[in-house]
């Protein structure tokens, strides 16, 4: 026997005695709750059952009243219909015949000729002009001398042709004090295309759009903040609220920002100036960006107007497309763009993309 | 703890961007502009004698005329002017100009010298830049080729101001016709490109044809009835002479054309009732077929690099037009659209072919890409046909002919965008262009 047995053994019998003696399997009971049951019938359970399963209906009703009875009886006395008069009506009482209809006064129908001749005709004048009337010619888009992206009509013969259309003014002569004359302008005629005759010849596919109205100058209209999708970033929360902190205009040194619709009526002021008809199709392959500073009353700084780069053409195009941006930018800037002179920090230098990559298709 | 890190940063950096904002052009994209003919005023040319102001009304006027006839450039007539050129030398009152919307202004200075050339001299100026475009040049020549000064000053304006070359300084022959259709008489003439200056190089005893210009100008290849049958001709221009091509007995040979070095012809040979194309070293005679098909094939031109030729050939069952290589091979069809396509020929820039094309009863002329895309038709009438390009591949001047017993040929041109159709003012019905080269 070998001394790992001894020693498992004496483990096993020291862990008996400590089981016997320790109180292991004392005889006292362990506390257990109890609760007091009674017995019932089966009736009394099915009772009990039953009164479990259907609907609570603890609320009170009132038993309604009956109706009260009069103690007196109704009184149900009548009185007898009068009797009706059936007395016979008057014969004797002769009416009026109706009187006889003057047959002499109706005439016979005329006879009517029939013969076995036929009818003479007569015949219908020759070369006689039938007056159908005439569909009217769908609209045909004219050629013109001018394409620009807003469609001008033709104007009255007598009117003079100007940059901007306006009504023409007389004196009033009844007016007490002396009014201006406006003579009567109006802007060339222009197509959005070009029209070639053989296209002239072809109802247009579609109608010229409509004429904007020239003067009016479009409603700011706020730039759309950029939203952000969950998808994102992870960092989508941060830079929201990094966002929001910047979007706080008033805090800006040149104030609030230019909104969009400020940005297209420049944009459109310096479009109508940008005459690339007379540049050849390689300048026309060519975007160059234009720098601008303006002074404070929207006019630009000829000695300013720098390009800043070129690409699409080679360098006779590009100083030709470059030429026609700086005329645009001149031309139309005479007389100051209408800019928001309290956002003056805002556009004091431009920066404009000259690309005719729409006006290579016209 | 990365977001937060992130946050801290942005927000220090929140200040540099908003100086950075502030400090920020304002940048703007337009794609759209306008289309519209270029305001300009030319007054005229001041001369320090009377014989020289009536060269310098004149060379005003047809340099004008050179400007104004593109479509692009709008005179600005001279009772609108503010102020006046009095000097050559004098600066130019931008405001006067500018008031009258004159956004290009021309001036210049023409005199007699003692040996009695014609000594001429311009200015350009852009009137809303202020400023000069480009240098000022003077140009010397006879008194009689004083038009052709005014065209080369003309040239230079319209290429200093559109970027590409002008096509002023240039001629077109031309079939004049006179009398009536079933008698008309044919012979070539020679004018300026405005329809001026009409020299005539033959007599109308024969039918002449498709006369075309040589790379240098100084030579015509066309087409006579002389011998009863079509043979070709080329005319030393200068001294009128001319001299019939190699040609083989029982053959009827037309529609030649040089190649760009001049050194080669390509043209039609009928034989034995089928047509097909040729080509011929001019110097020795020698000529080379290139195609053998059974159907037609006519109307060649070259590629401006003379490695290609376009042409006409009625093989797929109706006439259309196929390129192929200069030295012949398998021709492949470009125009694809309904209709008869004829009379192709290769713009000077390369990118284009013009194009004669019938279709629903009408004559046009059109232009496409290389690989047939983009076609587009320019005009239409009851018979245009036989277009020929400018010098600088921006207009196509062909031939228009009205209807009728009484009906007239006449020249017509077209700019490629199919603005600015006219017709020529000259005194003779006209057919068959064909323009030249620009003038050394």
């Amino acid at each position: 026997m070998n001394t790992g047995q001894i020693i498992s053994g004496a483990g096993h019998l020291g862990l008996i005695f400590w089981a016997l003696l320790g109180g292991l399997f004392s005889p006292e009971p362990l506390p257990v709750e109890t609760t007091d049951v009674s017995m019932i019938s089966g009736e009394e359970f099915a009772a009990l059952m039953a009164a479990e399963q259907s609907p609570d209906a603890v609320a009170i009703i009132e038993t309604p009243e009956p109706p009260r009875i009069e103690d007196a009886a109704p009184d149900l006395a009548s009185t007898a219909d009068d009797t009706p008069d059936l007395s016979q009506p008057d014969t004797t009482q002769e009416t009026p015949p109706d009187d006889a209809p003057d047959v002499s006064r109706i005439t016979p129908p005329d006879v009517a000729e029939v013969s076995d001749e036929a009818p003479q005709l007569t015949p219908p004048n020759e070369e006689v002009a039938v007056m159908v009337p005439e569909i009217s010619e769908r609209p045909r888009e004219r050629p013109t001398n001018r394409v620009a992206p807003i469609p001008v009509a033709p104007s009255e013969p007598d009117v003079r042709i100007d940059d901007v259309a306006q009504p023409e003014v007389a004196p009033d002569e009844a007016a007490e004090t002396p009014q201006d004359v406006t003579e009567e302008t109006a802007q060339e005629e222009a197509n959005t295309r070009i029209v070639t005759e053989a296209d002239s010849l072809e109802p247009p596919s579609s109608s010229l759009r409509p004429r904007s109205r020239p003067t009016r100058r479009p409603e700011p209209v706020e730039e759309p903040q950029e939203t952000q999708t969950a998808s994102d970033t992870p960092d989508s929360t941060v830079n929201a609220a990094l966002q929001e902190a910047l979007a706080t205009p008033t805090s800006a040194p040149g104030g609030p920002p230019m909104t969009r619709g400020e940005k297209d009526a420049m944009r459109l002021a310096v479009q109508r100036c940008w005459n690339v008809g007379a540049l050849s199709s390689e300048a026309l392959n060519t975007t160059v960006v234009v720098a601008v500073s303006m002074t404070k009353d929207g006019k630009p700084i000829s000695g300013s107007i720098q390009q800043l780069s070129a690409s699409g053409g080679s360098g006779a195009a590009t100083k030709q497309a470059y030429e026609a941006a700086r005329r645009a930018i001149i031309r139309c800037g005479a007389t100051g763009y209408d800019l928001p002179r309290d956002k003056y920090d805002r556009w004091r230098n431009i920066e404009i993309t000259f690309n005719p990559e729409k006006m290579r298709i016209k | 703890m990365k977001h937060i890190l992130t946050l801290v940063t942005m927000l220090m950096m929140w200040p540099v961007s908003l100086l950075a904002q502030d400090g920020e052009p304002l940048r703007l994209e337009l794609t759209e502009g306008v289309i519209e003919p270029l305001p300009y005023a030319v007054p005229d040319f001041i001369s320090d004698n009377a014989e020289g102001a009536e060269f310098g009304r004149n060379m005003a006027r047809v340099i004008a005329n050179d400007l104004s006839g593109t479509g692009l450039f709008r005179e600005i007539p001279d009772k609108a002017f503010i102020s006046r050129i009095t000097s050559f030398t004098s600066p130019v009152q931008y405001a006067d100009w500018k008031a009258i919307n004159a956004q290009a202004l021309v001036t210049g200075s023409v005199s007699v010298d003692d040996t009695g050339k014609l000594v001429a001299r311009f200015r350009l100026y852009d009137v809303f830049s202020g400023g000069e475009l480009g240098s000022g040049l003077q140009f010397v020549g006879t008194q009689a080729g004083w038009r052709r000064i005014a065209h080369k000053i003309a040239d230079q304006v319209y290429s200093r101001i559109t970027g590409e070359s002008g096509y002023f300084d240039s001629r077109v022959v031309f079939v004049s016709e006179t009398g009536p259709k079933d008698q008309r008489a044919k012979r070539l003439a020679i004018m300026d490109y405005d329809g001026a200056d009409v020299k005539y190089l033959t007599d109308n005893s024969s039918i002449v044809l498709a006369p075309r210009f040589s790379p240098t100008g100084d030579r015509i290849l066309y087409t006579s009835y002389e011998s009863g049958f079509p043979r070709i001709y080329v005319l030393d221009v200068a001294s009128v002479g001319r001299r019939e091509l190699e040609s083989q007995r029982g053959t009827m040979s037309f529609a030649p054309r040089f190649s760009p070095d001049g050194q080669t012809v390509i043209y039609s040979l009928t034989r034995g009732g089928n047509t097909d194309l040729f080509s011929m070293d001019i110097r020795t005679g020698n000529s080379r077929q290139l195609t053998s098909a059974p159907s037609i094939e006519t109307a060649p031109s070259f590629s401006p690099d003379g490695r290609q030729i376009v042409f006409e050939s009625d093989r797929s069952g109706s006439p259309q037009i196929y390129i192929m290589s200069a030295s012949g091979g398998e021709p492949r069809r470009i125009s694809q659209g309904k209709g008869r396509y004829g009379t192709p020929v290769w713009s000077p820039r390369g990118d284009l072919v013009a194009f004669t094309k019938q279709a629903k009863g009408r004559f046009h002329i059109g232009v496409m890409r290389l690989d047939g895309s983009e076609e587009r038709l320019l005009t239409a009438s009851y018979l245009d046909e036989g277009p020929t390009w400018s010098p600088n591949g921006r207009v196509i001047m062909f031939t228009r002919e009205t209807p009728g017993a009484n009906g007239q040929a006449a020249l017509w041109s077209v700019d490629i965008s199919g603005r600015n159709l006219k017709q020529l003012q000259i005194a003779s019905g006209g057919s068959d262009p064909a323009w030249s080269p620009l003038q050394n």
